[in-house]
């Protein structure tokens, strides 16, 4: 009995332990299952509600603005319309995003865009053409003129991670419903109805990949591919699979539909600009035609679904056969899921496939874009540039940027194959930079820091410190010119010595030469200056102080540290090209020093203004004075070694200098017009002798630029202010020239400086006595000449008379 | 008694000059002391009367002012700069472009650049009868604003004696220079 009660209890206890053998085992099972689940719904937390995208930061160009009087030729009007992505019509109607041009009439259906101070609608316009130029511009809904027309700003370049993804976000409520749709159409047709995984589709693609014999189709849904590209490789293991399917599962549960679809769209892989991914709808609608995505046509919108499967193999720009196939099977997708009617599919199958060119990141433009990122306050890290999604609104004219890319790079290969002291040895090349101003707003309207970025990032613009050579003597003078204890040192009717000079230095003597080693003995101030005399320059110097040189350079903007020595009148001192940019700005917008400005405003992706800098200067010098540098600047373009500027064909107010430095290696030309500064420095970084001055090495660059982008004559004028006085003089005595005196010309004086003796030929009334001879050249400060206001009046001569009586 | 001695005719012109000279001081020192001297009102500038002046491209730049002091009248300073900006860059010579961007800054920014606009003015417009009260009125409000009042006042008066209806409060609002 005893014994099989015990058999019986055994019997009893073996299932019972199974029981809880089993229970213990699928507890763990569920407790590990759990965990993994656990883990997995953590990491998609951590992911969907922390930043879900990083994007790269976006660096745009000057708005263009079209105006009556502008030279629509010049600035490749019709190159720009189809760079931002507008398409001639060809039809009668003229859709959002198009443009139709005959020889006297361009109408354009301009697209509205955001833009933190200068945000436009969407306009029709019509500018009527005549010649080069548009005479006027008519809004046809409102049919009034407008004054000027706002083009939106182009894409110059981005700061991207290690990753060079770009994408735009956008938001599903600005998404066209026919984008969604196509989306869905292709890729995933029940999305709004399943939970995260498809068993249809999952069914219907083994079915599938069993007739097949190997994997042809996937069954993914829009959540698995989403999950699969944010959390997972893309292999196809069992595990990854049903990690994919977990995670899908979580997603679906904790999110809505519309933030996955949100989050897909922008996620989504859909092509390659060069080493950049393209990622999103937004991006790739900018891509491949050129616009926001609100804008997209139906066919657009199904290009775009259709490329999702193989972005690369698809890509119009690759194959217009095989992109186009793909938009028509997603378009009958489409229709036979009653998505779109037989009439819009017929349309837009119809419509020939138009995508944007290929405008691949401006390499020559990262010199820009590191100088702007330099501009930026530290928080501006290149981490959070890489992901926080800004748009930054810089100064940069990309006319002007590819002009002057292309223009450095043609000249220098010239110059390297023209001049065997130039040609590449030791593996340096010749270099150069090119910095260009608007001198009245400080915008930097183009930056070349060298002739290959991808060679060499360091950016000889802003970063190298090169000696400035003759580009100096332009302080010289106008220390010398500017009133000091109430009268100028000189006038531009004045002589300088250009004989031998000899000036003690702590270790010895210096003895400044002349480029042509020759000493021109007694020179009109004007001479000196246009042939760029160092003799006569080095003694200005000496005569004005070069404590004084100093000052001047540093008031107009130069900021390097520049030593006390005599030769700083002949531009021994390192500066950099942009700071002589600022300096002769300050020249050119007549002794107002502007602030250095990359960019107008940093917006963050919603729209909130993060920085700005504004338009910023300061009044540092007379604008007369200004005025007379300027008058002796232009003399250098029409006589003096700048003339290589007009030989070049270059019409219209230019002003500038020539500047060599010592044994010939670096060659600058700084020169302005009234709407442009540009400063161009040619040399090698490891210095080594050009063997020739720069007015044959920088005029020639520099005239190139200039003509290409202003055209043969140049707009504006320099205008002569009010403190000003032009004067005829006779050359030979700076006198006044009058009825009988044999030369006459036209020279400027600040007012109460203008001389007072006439020339000796004169045949008038006796003059007065001269209040200093004109010769020999004078080094010591002029006497104050009288000014009008201290010559005695009627009443006291009247007074004088009385008391003498 | 002591006889008069006969005067001279050189005396007696002496005597006429010196009263002549009495009266002339006497009109002199009775002038007050401002460098004003009452300039007679005269029609003050307003940019849309001379709107039309210049070239195409002069005319498309003074447009954008006109729609920048539109943009000041509205409330939208940010409008009004982007729009000032954009007319210089048109027209960087523009006198009025100059004029304008002086008074926003005069009233609304930073006088001393206020100040550094309207020098620019002169110098590309010129002595320009019309602007005369604009000039003086601008140098005086910044130099007020800048804390110079005793130089500021004669400037203010001067604008006030030239267009009272528009100098009469010191100010000038882009209504009145639109």
């Amino acid at each position: 009995m005893r014994g099989s009660g015990r058999a019986r209890a055994r019997i009893v206890a073996v299932p019972r332990l199974l029981g809880i053998a089993l229970f213990l085992a699928s507890s763990a099972a569920g407790g590990i299952v759990g965990h993994e689940l656990a883990q997995l719904d953590r990491i998609v937390r951590a992911r969907f509600e922390g930043t879900l995208f990083r994007v790269p930061s976006r660096v745009l160009s000057a708005p263009l603005i079209l105006y009556p009087g502008l030279d629509y030729k010049l600035i490749d009007l019709r190159g720009t319309l189809e760079r931002l992505g507008y398409r001639e019509a060809s039809g009668e109607s003229l859709p959002l995003g198009r443009y139709r041009m005959s020889e006297r009439e361009l109408r354009i259906h301009r697209r509205a865009f955001e833009h933190p101070s200068r945000a436009e609608p969407a306009r029709l316009v019509s500018l009527q053409l005549s010649g080069r130029s548009i005479d006027a511009i008519r809004d046809l809904q409102t049919k009034r003129e407008i004054g000027a027309l706002f083009l939106e700003p182009e894409a110059v370049g981005a700061y991207y991670g290690p990753d060079r993804e770009q994408r735009e976000l956008v938001r599903v409520a600005e998404i066209p419903k026919q984008m969604t749709d196509a989306v869905m159409a292709v890729e995933d047709q029940r999305f709004y109805s399943h939970i995260g995984l498809d068993f249809w589709r999952i069914g219907g693609a083994m079915a599938a990949n069993l007739r097949a014999g190997s994997v042809v189709q996937g069954g993914s849904t829009l959540t698995q591919q989403l999950v699969k590209n944010f959390f997972l490789t893309p292999d196809r293991q069992l595990k990854r699979k049903l990690e994919e399917a977990a995670m899908a599962l979580i997603v679906e549960a904790r999110y809505e539909k519309d933030a996955i679809l949100e989050a897909y769209l922008n996620e989504i892989y859909l092509g390659q600009r060069g080493a950049t991914q393209v990622h999103g709808i937004g991006e790739a609608a900018r891509f491949y035609f050129g616009k926001p995505v609100r804008d997209l046509s139906l066919s657009e919108c199904a290009l775009i679904a259709g490329l999702i499967q193989s972005p690369n193999r698809l890509s119009p720009h690759r194959s217009q056969q095989a992109a186009t196939e793909r938009r028509d099977l997603v378009l009958r997708l489409m229709l036979q899921q009653a998505k779109i009617t037989q009439a819009e599919f017929a349309e837009a199958a119809a419509e020939p496939l138009r995508v944007a060119t290929i405008t691949p990141d401006l390499r020559d433009a990262r010199f820009f874009l590191d100088a702007l990122r330099r501009e930026l306050p530290n928080y501006y890290s290149e981490v959070n540039l890489a992901a926080e999604g800004l748009r930054i609104y810089s100064t940069l004219d990309l006319r002007l940027q590819r002009a002057a890319s292309r223009v450095v790079r043609e000249e220098l290969e010239r110059l390297e194959k023209s001049t065997r002291a130039l040609a590449p040895k030791d593996g340096q090349r010749l270099e150069a930079c090119l910095v260009a101003l608007r001198p009245q707003t400080g915008e930097v309207l183009a930056l070349v820091g060298g002739r290959d970025y991808a060679a060499s990032q360091f950016d000889r613009c802003t970063q190298a410190r090169r000696p400035a050579g003759s580009l100096f003597k332009a302080f010289v003078y106008a220390a010398a010119l500017e009133p000091a204890n109430g009268a100028p040192t000189i006038t531009l009717a004045s002589w300088l010595d250009d004989s031998a000079l000899l000036v003690p230095v702590w270790r010895g003597n210096w003895a400044p030469q002349n480029f042509d080693h020759q000493f021109h003995g007694v020179v009109p101030v004007r001479t000196a200056f246009e042939k760029s005399y160092n003799v006569a320059s080095a003694r200005l110097g000496q005569t004005i102080g070069i404590a004084r040189v100093r000052e001047m350079a540093q008031r107009l903007g130069v900021e390097s540290p520049l030593p006390n020595v005599p030769s700083l009148a002949l531009g021994s001192a390192d500066v950099t090209p942009l700071e002589l940019a600022r300096a002769y700005a300050t020249f050119a917008s007549g002794g107002i020093r502007p602030r250095v400005r990359t960019f107008e405003d940093v917006i963050d992706p919603q729209g909130e203004s993060l920085e700005r800098q504004p338009i910023e200067f300061e009044r540092v010098l007379d604008s007369g004075t200004a005025f007379l540098v300027t008058s002796l600047l232009q003399g250098v373009v029409e006589r003096g070694t700048g003339a290589g500027i007009r030989a070049a064909g270059v019409r219209g107010p230019v002003a500038g200098k020539t500047g060599t430095s010592n044994e010939e290696r670096d060659a600058w030309f700084a020169g302005f017009t009234p709407e442009m500064v540009v400063v161009l420095w040619v040399g090698f970084d490891e210095p080594r002798s050009l063997g020739q001055a720069a007015a044959r090495i920088a005029v020639p660059i520099w005239a190139h630029f200039v003509k290409e982008t202003t055209g043969d004559e140049v707009a504006g004028e320099f205008p002569v202010p009010g403190d000003v006085a032009a004067l005829e003089i006779d050359p030979a005595t700076g006198a006044i020239a009058l009825d009988g005196c044999p030369e006459r010309r036209a020279e400027y004086f600040l007012r109460g400086t203008e001389p007072v003796e006439t020339c000796p030929q004169w045949r008038g009334a006796p003059t007065p006595p001269p209040l200093a001879p004109a010769l020999p050249p004078r080094e010591a400060p002029l006497a104050k000449p009288p000014r009008a206001d201290d010559e005695p009046g009627l009443m006291e001569r009247f007074r004088r008379w009385l008391e003498d009586e | 008694m002591i006889a008069k001695a006969p005067r001279s005719p050189r005396s007696a012109a002496r005597a006429v000059a010196c009263a002549l000279l009495a009266i002339g001081s006497a009109c002199m020192t009775a002038q007050p002391p401002s460098p004003v001297v009452a300039p007679a009102p005269r029609p003050a500038l307003r940019i849309r009367d001379i709107a039309l002046e210049g070239d195409a491209r002069r005319r498309a730049s003074t447009q954008l002012v006109v729609d920048a002091l539109d943009s000041e009248m509205r409330g939208d300073a940010r409008i009004a700069v982007a729009r000032y900006e954009d007319a210089l860059k048109i027209d960087a010579n523009n006198p009025f472009a100059a004029l304008a961007f002086a008074r926003f800054e005069v009233f609304a920014g930073d006088a001393d650049r206020g100040l550094a606009y309207l020098d620019r003015y002169e110098a590309l417009a010129g002595a320009r009868a019309d602007s005369a009260a604009h000039v003086a009125g601008l140098r005086g409000a910044a130099l007020a604003r800048l804390g110079k009042r005793a130089l500021a006042l004669p400037y203010l008066e001067e604008a006030s004696a030239l267009a009272p209806t528009v100098w009469g409060d010191q100010r000038l609002d882009a209504r009145e220079l639109r």
